[in-house]
């Protein structure tokens, strides 16, 4: 289970979020809504270690009741999905999903899981292709079993399926939530749109404006 | 412009940018098969090759050459890669990119005489740590500059290459995503500097190829750096080539052409021989990046080339910090830090010559470099116009880089004969072309990215409101493109005041700059005067950069209050229209 507890978030003197607490149970997706510049991002990156230095944020993140919020972004096993599908792109498919296994696996068992993840992508005759040579829903699939392929302890998903078409959105975000369900982890979504919430089947919360006078 | 007259234009500026490029190539390869018809020789014959051949010093300069030559671009990738890795998005390093402009800014021959006050036996390094350290009463009977391995060479080359490549790979961030990449990498499990080695540098290096192969020839043929701090027994092959063009014996002049053609030859088997073995090692480390190991040791490489990095910089600000120094030192006696008394004097003394000096370099510099904005936005709107319709690379792509991949040594002593047949030599406008031939492809690729992104929305709106298409192309789209114009014409400035054989080739001694003054007068001794000299010459592309920076931004703000002030104190305006600027 992945806890945020009192997360306050400033953009210099100006607070964005103001004590938020929220808890994701395994193999559920919380989504997170809200106006733009609300600080929803800055949210994800908190938790993955990466808040830009212009932001100042506080609040204890817990993994399974252990806090992690004091850890390096390596160390943190957090799955990360933005919305362009970031294949590396001088590497092959193959080469970007055997990118993310990690190294203390056998060599045999590296090649078969990367090998079991082309097959569910029925992608197994273009493990030699570059990226640019998939469609944009191939590439957002190969980039979430990529990050499911790192074996995270979380995932966050940053608006992952906005660059897509509508008729591919279903599809994709049926296979993401597929593959949570399946790797049994924690997820939190930002989204604007209201169709991706529902269709994550979890909790959704709508970040408001601070303000002053709505804590009074 | 019509299409049609674009083409037309294109194909005039191609025969402009190619033509000094044939003649130069055809004046330099002729000679060196004896072919010289100024001399009165019209047999072709390899006696100027077998001359060559048998000149020890030619073997010994080569060899120098491949080493300062190969060694420095080396060097200073390494360097670059490693501070971009370490300190990419960390708050110290945007302290240390804001160094980089005025390094770039200054001339190579500043640098070289900055370095040389602070290298030499009885250079500043030595100073600091003398006697208290090292005993030193006298400055030690060392070869710390001018050595004969070249190592000096190769450092000045590294401190004017490093900040030049760092600059490009900084501008390439944006289009390999290295932000994002490095979020997901990191989320992976995988350290900082591994993940530079094995996703970013190999997606990098394909944008920086060209600049790299600029920097490669660059450092195989620099002539300037290398007579200030570069070994004389030998010199590298360009100074030799030099040497032997000026030499009173014109029988040498073929010999110095066929030694051109060698470094010609030696530029186009170093980038081949470069990139094959990128290729190599591309290979060799392909499967070793998706091993998924998540650290490595050649990651230290990178650790110990940022700490290198960052000591090359602070020994170049260092350095450059010498130069107003020792131009305002009266008595500077060894060891000491720093001089015992002050003095304008220096500057008073050479106030003559520098003002003459001054004045030669800043007329050179600004004509050449507004007539090279000019022909690039002429270039520029020609490609956008063909753009669209035919070809993806243009002409323009492939000549404008030619004069800066050829040894200027040979090339230029070519176009010098063209110069001879046409009455040209010696005229500040022969200058003002050789200059030319340098400073445009700069201000020409400075210019491209800022130019072709150009929204001509803009443009189509303001020429549907107010059907003047040129006086629109001024006031909407070249207004809209202030800062890289101003960016572009401060790099043209800072590259046309670099310039050295250029200006000596065409000005024939008759037009001295402050580069050629600088160079000329390193070797004399006289560091109060050479150190004014430089002070100058590193002075104003800075004063030119800063003007670059801090004019666009305020540009209009202050148009608009010099044209307030103009109406509210002229007579003839009418009451309305006062009231109206109010």
């Amino acid at each position: 289970m992945l806890s945020l507890k009192n997360f306050t978030l400033h953009n210099g003197s100006k607070k964005l979020i103001d004590n938020l607490s929220f808890d994701i149970e395994n193999g559920q997706v919380l989504s997170i809504m809200g106006p733009s510049g609300i600080g929803k991002s800055s949210l994800l990156s908190y938790l993955s270690g990466t808040l830009a230095p212009q932001l100042s944020a506080q609040g204890e993140i817990l993994l399974n009741q252990q806090p992690i919020h004091a850890k390096s972004i390596q160390s943190r096993k957090v799955g990360l999905l933005q919305q362009s599908p970031l294949l590396f792109p001088h590497m092959s498919i193959l080469e970007n999903l055997l990118f993310a296994i990690p190294e203390q696996m056998p060599k045999q068992q590296r090649a078969e899981q990367a090998h079991q993840a082309l097959l569910k992508l029925g992608l197994a005759d273009k493990a030699c292709a570059m990226a640019d040579q998939l469609s944009g829903g191939q590439q957002a699939r190969v980039a979430l079993l990529r990050t499911l392929l790192a074996q995270p302890d979380f995932l966050l998903l940053d608006e992952p399926f906005s660059k897509l078409d509508p008729a591919l959105r279903r599809d994709v975000r049926a296979f993401v939530l597929a593959e949570i369900r399946d790797a049994n982890i924690p997820a939190l979504l930002v989204t604007h749109d209201t169709e991706d919430a529902s269709a994550m089947q979890g909790n959704c919360l709508d970040l408001k404006p601070f303000h002053p006078a709505n804590k009074a | 412009m019509s299409l049609s007259h674009s083409r037309w234009l294109a194909s005039l500026i191609g025969l402009l940018l190619a033509f000094p490029i044939v003649i130069g190539l055809v004046g330099t390869i002729l000679p060196a098969f004896h072919y010289f018809p100024p001399l009165g020789e019209y047999q072709f014959s390899l006696t100027s090759w077998t001359k060559l051949f048998s000149q020890g010093e030619f073997h010994s300069s080569l060899k120098l050459t491949l080493i300062t030559g190969i060694g420095a671009p080396i060097l200073s990738l390494w360097l670059a890669l490693s501070l971009l890795a370490w300190g990419y998005q960390k708050p110290i390093f945007a302290k240390l990119e804001s160094l980089l402009a005025p390094i770039l800014a200054i001339p190579h021959a500043a640098i070289a005489i900055g370095l040389l006050f602070l290298l030499s036996p009885s250079g500043w390094l030595v100073r600091i740590f003398s006697p208290w350290l090292t005993d030193f009463q006298r400055p030690p009977n060392w070869i710390s500059v001018q050595d004969p391995y070249g190592l000096s060479l190769i450092f000045a080359l590294i401190v004017k290459e490093m900040p030049y490549l760092l600059f490009v790979m900084l501008s390439s961030m944006k289009s390999i995503k290295a932000r994002q990449s490095l979020e997901v990498g990191q989320a992976l499990g995988y350290g900082r500097l591994t993940l530079w080695r094995k996703v970013l540098i190999p997606q990098l290096y394909p944008i920086i190829r060209l600049p790299l192969f600029i920097v490669i020839a660059f450092s195989l043929t620099v002539v300037d750096l290398a007579l200030v701090i570069g070994p004389n027994t030998p010199s590298t092959l360009a100074v030799t080539l030099l040497r032997w063009f000026n030499d009173p014996d014109l029988a040498m002049r073929f010999v110095a052409s066929a030694g051109a053609v060698i470094l010609m030859l030696v530029i186009v088997f170093t980038l081949a021989g470069w990139e094959m073995s990128h290729k190599l090692l591309s290979l060799l480390t392909r499967a070793e990046r998706s091993n998924g190991r998540r650290c490595g040791p050649s990651d230290y490489l990178l650790r110990f080339g940022a700490f290198l990095g960052q000591f090359t910089l602070l020994l170049s600000v260092v350095a450059l910090l010498l130069l107003p120094i020792w131009s305002f030192a009266k008595r500077w006696r060894f060891p000491d830090a720093l001089p015992s008394q002050w003095t304008l004097d220096n500057l008073s003394r050479a106030y003559p010559l520098l003002m003459e000096l001054s004045t030669n370099t800043l007329t050179i510099a600004t004509i050449t470099t507004l007539l090279a904005c000019g022909l690039s936005l002429l270039m520029l709107e020609s490609k956008r116009q063909s753009a669209g319709t035919r070809h993806t690379r243009h002409i323009f792509d492939w000549l404008i880089y030619v004069p800066i991949l050829l040894p200027q040594i040979g090339f230029l002593f070519g176009l010098h004969v063209l110069l001879i047949y046409l009455d040209l030599n010696g005229d500040l406008c022969a200058i003002i072309a050789l200059h030319l031939m340098y400073v445009l492809p700069y201000v020409y690729l400075t210019l491209q990215g800022p130019y072709l992104a150009f929204n001509q929305s803009y443009l189509q709106q303001a020429n549907r409101l107010n059907h003047q298409p040129l006086r629109n192309y001024f006031k909407i789209k070249l207004a809209m493109l202030k800062p890289p114009l101003f960016t572009a014409f401060a790099i043209g400035f800072s590259v046309s005041i670099a310039q050295y054989l250029p200006t000596l080739i065409a000005g024939e001694g008759r037009y001295s700059t402050l580069t050629t003054e600088a160079v000329a007068q390193a070797a004399s001794g006289d560091r109060k005067q050479v150190g004014a000299m430089a002070l100058l010459q590193a002075l104003f592309p800075i004063l030119v950069f800063w003007l670059a920076q801090s004019l666009p931004p305020r540009w209009t703000k202050w148009r608009l209050a010099c044209k307030s002030l103009f109406l509210r104190l002229s007579p003839t305006t009418s009451q309305t229209q006062k009231d109206r600027q109010c």
